[in-house]
């Protein structure tokens, strides 16, 4: 039950909002649904006794093999929390920023969330495959009537983009359902499933396509720069901070368990894609103009390195991967509220009439860094753990010589990029700052941003520090998978 | 007990202080934040004090005991606080080590720390971020404490960072001038691609030992193959060349001298530099057993010392003598490390703290009695009003130029007799670096404080504050030496024996030379410098030559003076390829190739749409909604039958 109130609270919240619209209380009362939120999550990561868990399962469409069967293992529950712990930051994000309708916003967002945990918590493919696809509903309107320049054609670039990987998926879940001899869609009776090698070999990009576009990889990724920059704030912190992690957690469940052997014949080639994609975005950010858009190609980068350590398919490489999976959720919408911070400061993103900002606000430019350090991944922060493992596993992958090499680069690229970005809104001298924004008016960091941005860094600084409680959360689950595999 | 209490406590009280400082840094007024650092290390200095005594006493204790055959095990204490990230194989555990070697780099980091801290009181006593200055300083020294304690190689890999991200902050102290903030980034890029080999290093490590425990490696190393090790450290060697500013990643180190002078002395001069030469020292069981890596480092260190020894010659910064200084010293460790003289760099690295952190505050003084002026042409004289500075400064030079019954003197002999020993030519140009050296630190002394003041400044003689640090320094210049007096002059080598209980290296060390041999080479050495400060004294007392700008020296002294134009060099091949490849793979990579593919791929997805739309309505917000409500319906009306 506990698993339906995770998906309820928030559904039922937004309904409300729908319904009632109340302009003046809307956040605070989605705040309230999504701390409780956390709060179960967390209550059921800490009472976690390990292996698989599954908490209710009833028939549905029985044709289809579409049941109601939901519980987690050690990565599901991992993804829940994250969701969860991350969600109400990226309400409490909404406070400053002048939208219209709040209610409607907050509505969307909270059904987002919903969905999510309905995703993360299934255990039957036809259920996870809808859950997916209705995660996307509540955004798609989000960002086409929230949205910046140009939100009209993005948005449905990045929809029919997303649809067509979800197409392939559909197709593919319904081959192994076929295949599966009772027909059932539960993971556990396809990971049962031995499907001849040829199949493997094509199917495998049946199902991994969607999670490409999803997370997304090169050369998949091109919606995902325009789609960032143009989205409302809130909508870039969900598609970057939780979205995307369906896609790891849709690699985990369907890609590696249903077609080891088509991953292994297609192993080199996504790593390599991965990683290229890494250095690419990670190089491109350097030279961006626009502070959000360059966090979107430091996202883009991150990522990469992501599903290279998932596809580097053994402990250090998932375990690392997963750690990392937090650390992003953590770091991209700490970053992306200092990008609205200075931006409400400034007036602008662009990074070429920028600078000195840290003359009128030192505090804003003291938690600016704070996020950089683990931006750049230095040790006793969250990602180092995270991208010290993946490093490792790679290089423990037969033949991960270059790709490591390749994999390992990304840390001098990040810090080209962060720290040029760094100097070039911060330092300086403050002339540069736009005309028609005097720096005598811009105001420092305050109470909010402190309260939001601070939590952020400390979730970052104490994982990164004493990493344990979230490494063994997962930990049980990635070995069992992996032999599972071999 | 006592032990692990007292290891704690040494790298806690500079945290502890970084983290008060910059938390009341509005509330601490005038010299709060300076004295509370300064407490927080002192008192780390007095823990690690009490932590070296500790040790010696378990030392002889074990010496009279079973241990003799193995002495790297006789003083190793390691002291776990826990386990940091363990997963399946790997554990990482939190721990410090405690040996001869950490404990010595522990004592010079802690010790000068504290004397550069109570420096900085004096001189940052005007600067409107001051507490701030202090909270970075004392959190340079955790991560450096963190960098020599460190049990494993992530440990130290965790300093090794923190070093670099506080250089950073405090190379771009003062944030306000773009060319400072240029500075603080290339200083950490550069170390960042050292640290690609770093990282792949210890990846590599990892894969073939399964631990990354120093004790472990180090027991475990001769089971290595010959290419795995060669490979494994010339990777760890490429982390020191970017830590420790050797070619080709050098240029960092003179441009860090945007940064206050304390930090260029306690930084850039005395403690995070040396990291790459106390990590090679660290891992000498691996490379002694890698020849090629030992002629890769002495051949890099040797034509590192060389280029910038040529290079300090012709500038005219006062602070940037001493950095291309400090990067020829640090050329001559790595020859002796690779020479396998490890002690003899572990003692230059010593001594040098001493003498070359004592020289930069000299140069602090210098520059805070002439209002900020940095120009050795415009200084002079300064002998008769700076009388402390003046005197200390010329036990720093001759210190660091090699004068007999100084510390300097000893630590580079044990470098040159190692260099005489593996080939006299090495020695020739080991001998050449101590000549330069000789020549351009006189050349700097002489303008200084010799002649007449050039300058429009009204000179006046710093605070005791700052001073008194300085006389200290001075002090351990001239007796440093004792730490390592050679069998020659009645010495007993104690430093070497001292670490040869931490180092599997320098236990294994020898060098075995006549000692009439060592007199010759002594007397040559001694009569070649004398000569050169004769030389310099002719040309900067007698005449008072001054060298004019850069770009109006003839041809090859002005490719010397600007770097052998290393720079313009690196900004032709690398930095503007990558900002041009930046710029055009997102103008024509993204912009024509991938989106225009992306858009294809979704009309022709829309083309279809169209044609399936002729069925429906055809309005995809519709469907959507039609897909929600339905779902739900659908959900609602199963759980409904349940």
């Amino acid at each position: 039950m506990i698993l339906l109130l995770l998906i309820a609270i928030p559904f039922i919240t937004g309904l409300l909002l729908l319904v009632s619209r109340p302009p003046a209380q809307a956040r605070p009362i989605a705040m309230v649904a999504t701390i409780a939120c956390a709060v179960i999550a967390l209550a059921q990561c800490w009472q976690y006794p390990g292996g698989e868990l599954t908490f209710i399962e009833k028939d549905w469409v029985p044709d289809w093999g579409l049941r109601l069967k939901m519980g987690y293992d050690g990565i599901g529950l991992l993804m829940l929390m994250l969701t969860a712990v991350i969600f109400p930051f990226i309400i409490a994000a909404g406070a400053k920023e002048n939208q219209e309708n709040p209610a409607v916003v907050n509505a969307l967002l909270l059904f987002t969330q919903s969905f999510l945990f309905g995703v993360f918590s299934s255990q039957n493919a036809f259920l996870f495959y809808i859950f997916y696809e209705l995660s996307l509903v509540p955004l798609f309107f989000y960002l086409l009537f929230w949205g910046g320049a140009n939100r009209r054609a993005i948005t449905m670039r990045f929809f029919i983009y997303t649809l067509l990987g979800g197409l392939a998926l559909l197709f593919g879940i319904a081959y192994c359902v076929v295949q599966e001899p009772s027909h059932s869609a539960d993971f556990s009776a396809l990971h049962a499933l031995h499907l001849p090698y040829d199949t493997q070999v094509w199917l495998f990009w049946a199902l991994f396509l969607a999670f490409a576009v999803k997370l997304p990889i090169f050369p998949f990724h091109s919606w995902q720069p325009d789609t960032y920059t143009m989205a409302p704030l809130q909508g870039t912190m969900v598609l970057g901070g939780v979205l995307l992690k369906m896609g790891l957690f849709g690699i985990l469940r369907f890609v590696f368990p249903i077609v080891p052997l088509g991953t292994e014949h297609w192993r080199d080639l996504v790593v390599w894609l991965s990683i290229i994609g890494a250095i690419y975005a990670g190089w491109i950010a350097f030279r961006q103009t626009d502070l959000k858009r360059l966090v979107a190609y430091s996202s883009l980068s991150h990522v990469g390195i992501l599903c290279a350590g998932l596809f580097a398919w053994n402990t250090y490489g998932i375990t690392g991967s997963l750690y990392q999976a937090f650390a992003h959720a953590v770091l991209v919408v700490s970053m992306l509220y200092i990008v609205g911070a200075v931006q409400r400061r400034t007036g602008t993103t662009d990074l070429s009439v920028m600078g000195g900002l840290k003359l009128k606000s030192p505090r804003l430019a003291a938690l600016f860094f704070l996020v950089m350090i683990n931006a750049v991944a230095l040790p006793l922060t969250q990602s180092f753990v995270g991208e010290w493992l993946m490093f490792n596993g790679l290089w423990q992958m037969e033949g991960g010589l270059w790709m490591t090499v390749a994999a390992v680069s990304t840390i001098i690229l990040g810090a080209v990029y962060m720290l040029y970005a760094y100097q070039r809104v911060m330092l300086g001298p403050d002339t540069r700052v736009r005309p028609g924004v005097l720096l005598s008016e811009i105001a420092d960091a305050d109470q909010a941003d402190h309260l939001f941005l601070v939590p952020l860094i400390a979730i970052t600084l104490v994982l990164g520090f004493f990493p344990a409680p979230v490494l063994n959360l997962v930990q049980g689950s990635v070995q069992t998978l992996l032999s599972s595999l071999h | 007990m006592t032990t692990d209490i007292l290891a704690t406590l040494v790298p806690a009280f500079p945290l502890f202080g970084a983290i008060m400082a910059a938390s009341l840094r509005r509330s601490l007024k005038g010299n709060a934040a300076g004295i509370l650092a300064t407490l927080m290390i002192g008192l780390s200095f007095v823990c690690s004090v009490m932590l070296f005594m500790d040790h010696q006493v378990v030392g002889a204790l074990h010496a009279a005991g079973m241990h003799q055959e193995h002495p790297a095990e006789g003083g190793t204490h390691i002291v776990k606080l826990f386990d940091w990230i363990h997963v399946s194989g790997m554990n990482v555990p939190f721990a410090f080590q405690i040996d001869a070697l950490s404990l010595t780099m522990m004592l010079i980091v802690t010790g000068i720390g504290s004397l550069i801290h109570l420096y900085s009181i004096g001189y940052m006593h005007d600067d409107e971020r001051v507490a701030t200055f202090f909270s970075q300083l004392n959190l340079f020294t955790f991560a450096m404490l963190l960098l020599v304690m460190g049990a494993n190689y992530v440990m130290t890999f965790i300093g090794w960072e923190g070093v670099g991200l506080c250089s950073y902050l405090l190379i771009g102290f003062w944030y306000k001038t773009p060319a400072y903030n240029y500075a603080a980034r290339k200083a950490f890029v550069m170390n960042r691609i050292g640290d690609l080999g770093f990282v792949l290093g210890l990846a590599w490590l990892f894969s073939v030992m399964g631990t990354l425990n120093y004790t472990e490696v180090m027991a475990r190393a001769g089971s290595l193959s010959t290419e795995t090790i060669t490979g494994i450290t010339l990777l760890l060697f490429v982390g020191a060349i970017g830590k420790s500013a050797q070619l080709p990643l050098f240029t960092w180190l003179p441009d860090a001298m945007a940064g206050p002078t304390p930090v260029s002395a306690l930084i850039h001069a005395a403690t995070m530099v040396t990291a790459g030469i106390f990590l090679i020292v660290r891992s000498s069981a691996l490379f002694m057993f890698a020849p090629i890596t030992q002629d890769v480092i002495l051949w890099v260190g040797l034509i590192t010392a060389l280029l910038t020894a040529s290079i300090g010659v012709f500038q005219n910064d006062i602070k940037k003598v001493l950095a291309y200084s400090t990067v020829s010293q640090l050329g001559l460790m790595f020859v002796a490390l690779g020479l396998g003289a490890y002690s003899a760099a572990m003692f230059h690295v010593t001594t040098h703290a001493f003498f070359k952190a004592l020289l930069f505050l000299g140069a602090g003084s210098v520059i805070h009695a002439l209002g900020g002026e940095q120009d050795i042409r415009k200084m002079g004289g300064l002998k008769g009003v700076t009388k402390v500075t003046y005197v200390t400064f010329l036990i720093g030079t001759l210190a660091i130029a090699g004068i007999p019954g100084f510390s300097g003197f000893f630590s580079k002999d044990a470098i040159l007799m190692a260099a005489y020993q593996a080939h006299p030519l090495l020695y020739a140009a080991t001998l050449g670096v101590s000549l330069l050296t000789c020549f351009y630190m006189f050349r700097l002394l002489f303008l200084t404080f010799f002649g007449t003041y050039r300058g429009k400044a009204h000179p006046h003689e710093s605070p005791l504050v700052m001073t008194l640090p300085l006389m200290v320094l001075a002090v351990l210049s001239v007796v440093g030496g004792v730490l390592n007096l050679p069998h020659l002059i009645g010495g007993h080598e104690t430093m070497k024996h001292y670490l040869g209980t931490a180092a599997e290296g320098i236990s294994g060390e020898h060098v075995h030379l006549e000692a009439s041999t060592e007199w010759i080479l002594m007397g040559i050495t001694v009569a070649l410098i004398t000569l050169m400060i004769a030389l310099a004294y002719n040309r900067f007392v007698k005449k008072t030559t001054l060298d004019p700008e850069a770009d109006k020296l003839p041809f090859f002294q002005r490719l010397i003076a600007r770097k052998w134009l290393l720079d313009e060099l690196y900004a032709k091949l690398f930095e503007r390829p990558y900002a041009w490849f930046s710029s055009h793979f997102e103008s024509i990579g993204e912009r024509k190739v991938m989106v225009p593919l992306m858009v294809g791929t979704g009309s022709t997805a829309n083309r279809v749409g169209k044609l399936l739309r002729r069925l429906q309505s055809g309005n995809m917000s519709f469907y959507l909604f039609s897909m929600v409500v339905g779902l739900i319906a659908l959900l609602a009306w199963t759980l409904y039958h349940v």
